[in-house]
């Protein structure tokens, strides 16, 4: 469903991807580590359509489509969803409307009626019920005063509720308790499907415990430089980031 | 709510809106409440205020005013407080986009017989691009010694990170600004009157158009 190609992007005049490969089929859970600064959250960007990440080579594929030469809200409503990093406040915007608001615009977009008040609160119930989101949440401005596992948490009750086709996580797990961490494999396993593929960015493997990929790869210095299954994981956590490179001099050599 | 013509993009043609209006609390206890919604003309001046007289009374300045394109306001109020205990709260959103500029200009006095008087002022000021202005003159007189007067104000900016995030979502980029404003003011639609909140934020959302993008 995803095919990147040779990808090139460029931040701020800079250089970060450069020449990155990554095929996603629907069905598969795809995990990407890698050192901090690799481009991760960059590959996040640009698969969302950030507005000042400079595509300068490469192709993305979606759903046999051309996705760079979409908008950023289309692709959305495509089923692209990005679980930001750094999720950001919007103060004075409920976090029901806004979802609502969300929801409504993609279904619009899609040609699928849209969802009025009662039908979208028994949504939201039946969601907030399965990840133990508690809804107070809800009643409050979008991220507003959100402590950092409350925005994840949020990211993920957006996420169920959107239904995406692909979902790209990045480092969702970062900074959760145990439990949060839980919600969230929850909320990817719940969505895990024949037709649904995922992104998962992080730098720990215990969330690999949970949320079992089918597939890890290393991102540095804008490349996937290795791929494997979930046993590459654990040799990463035991020996770090160097022991690529130097089994990859090892090789050269 | 007034929403008199701006002029085109270059304000040309637009009205200009000069305004003074003044309420004056007489009695023991009374009180009057202004709340504003402005968003038209090329040139706004306007400072609707309350004259504290009566002791125990109160007066009340809600306003929102937005500036799009080469639109100029400057708008507020003057709380003049003669009697004991008066109360005044002033909220004023001012909101900037386009080369709009957005002054928030008020007054608050407290006379030298006005024991116990208070007055609270809170005045949030919005850009949109960065081409815009906000501005706030709050003046304060105070000739009594036991008055309580405050002023807080902050100047925040709709962010990429904003917007991006609401992109994502599949919201689009106006309708992303009008939520993220209407947010910002929410604090004074909550006085209006059901209908004319609704025809506020619609009111918003048309003086917004070609805010971004
Ligand atoms: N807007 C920007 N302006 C300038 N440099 C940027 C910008 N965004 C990213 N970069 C740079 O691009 C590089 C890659 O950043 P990115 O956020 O993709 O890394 P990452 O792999 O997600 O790292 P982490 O594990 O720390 O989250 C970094 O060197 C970063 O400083
Ligand atoms: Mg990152």
């Amino acid at each position: 469903m995803l095919e990147i190609t040779n990808l090139h992007a460029r931040v701020a005049g800079k250089a970060i991807l450069k020449g990155l490969n990554l095929s996603v089929k629907a069905g598969e859970v795809h995990a990407i580590m890698g050192p901090n600064g690799a481009g991760k959250s960059t590959l996040g960007n640009v698969l969302a359509g950030r507005e000042g990440y400079e595509v300068t080579d490469g192709t993305v594929t979606y759903m046999g489509e051309d996705l760079l030469a979409l908008p950023a809200e289309e692709r959305a409503a495509k089923g692209v969803f990005l679980a930001f990093q750094y999720p950001v406040e919007i103060p004075g915007v409920n976090n029901t409307y806004f979802l609502k608001a969300a929801l409504n615009a993609q279904r619009k977009y899609r040609g699928e009626p849209e969802l009025d008040s009662m039908q979208f609160l028994k949504l939201t119930r039946e969601k907030l019920k399965v990840l133990s989101i508690s809804d107070e949440l809800m009643h409050r401005a979008v991220n507003e005063g959100f402590s950092g596992g409350e925005k994840k948490r949020n990211e993920i009750f957006q996420m169920a509720m959107l239904e995406p086709r692909l979902g790209i996580l990045d480092e969702t797990d970062s900074g959760l308790d145990i439990d949060a961490l839980k919600t969230v494999a929850e909320g990817v396993n719940r969505l895990r499907s024949p037709e649904r593929g995922f992104i998962v960015i992080t730098h720990y493997q215990r969330l690999l415990d949970y949320i079992v990929p089918d597939f890890v790869h290393v991102l540095a210095d804008g490349r996937i430089v290795e791929s494997g299954d979930q046993s590459l994981a654990l040799e990463l956590e035991e020996h770090g980031y160097s022991w690529i490179k130097e089994r990859k001099l090892g090789a050269a050599a | 709510m007034q929403n008199w013509y701006p002029g085109d993009e270059n304000g040309v043609g637009g009205i200009y809106n000069f305004v003074t209006k003044r309420g004056a609390c007489r009695g023991a206890r009374s009180k009057i409440s202004w709340t504003q919604v402005e968003t038209g003309s090329a040139i706004t001046w306007k400072y609707p205020s309350c004259v504290l007289r009566g002791d125990d009374s109160v007066g009340e300045f809600y306003s929102v005013a937005l500036t799009n394109h080469r639109q100029q306001a400057d708008t507020g109020t003057k709380m003049i407080h003669l009697g004991a205990r008066t109360k005044s709260k002033i909220i004023s959103k001012g909101i900037s986009a386009g080369r709009g500029q957005n002054s928030y200009r008020g007054l608050v006095k407290v006379e030298k017989n006005a024991d116990g008087a208070r007055n609270f002022t809170q005045c949030d000021s919005l850009l949109i691009g960065d081409r815009c202005g906000v501005h706030t003159f709050p003046y304060i007189e105070v000739k009594h010694p036991g008055a309580i007067v405050e002023h807080e104000a902050t100047t925040s900016k709709i962010s990429d990170d904003q917007l991006f995030y609401c992109l994502s979502r599949g919201i689009s980029a106006e309708d992303a600004v009008s939520m993220i404003v209407n947010g910002f003011c929410k604090q004074v639609f909550k006085e209006l009157p059901m209908e004319f909140a609704v025809e506020a934020k619609k009111l918003l959302e048309v003086s917004l158009e070609g805010a971004v993008g």
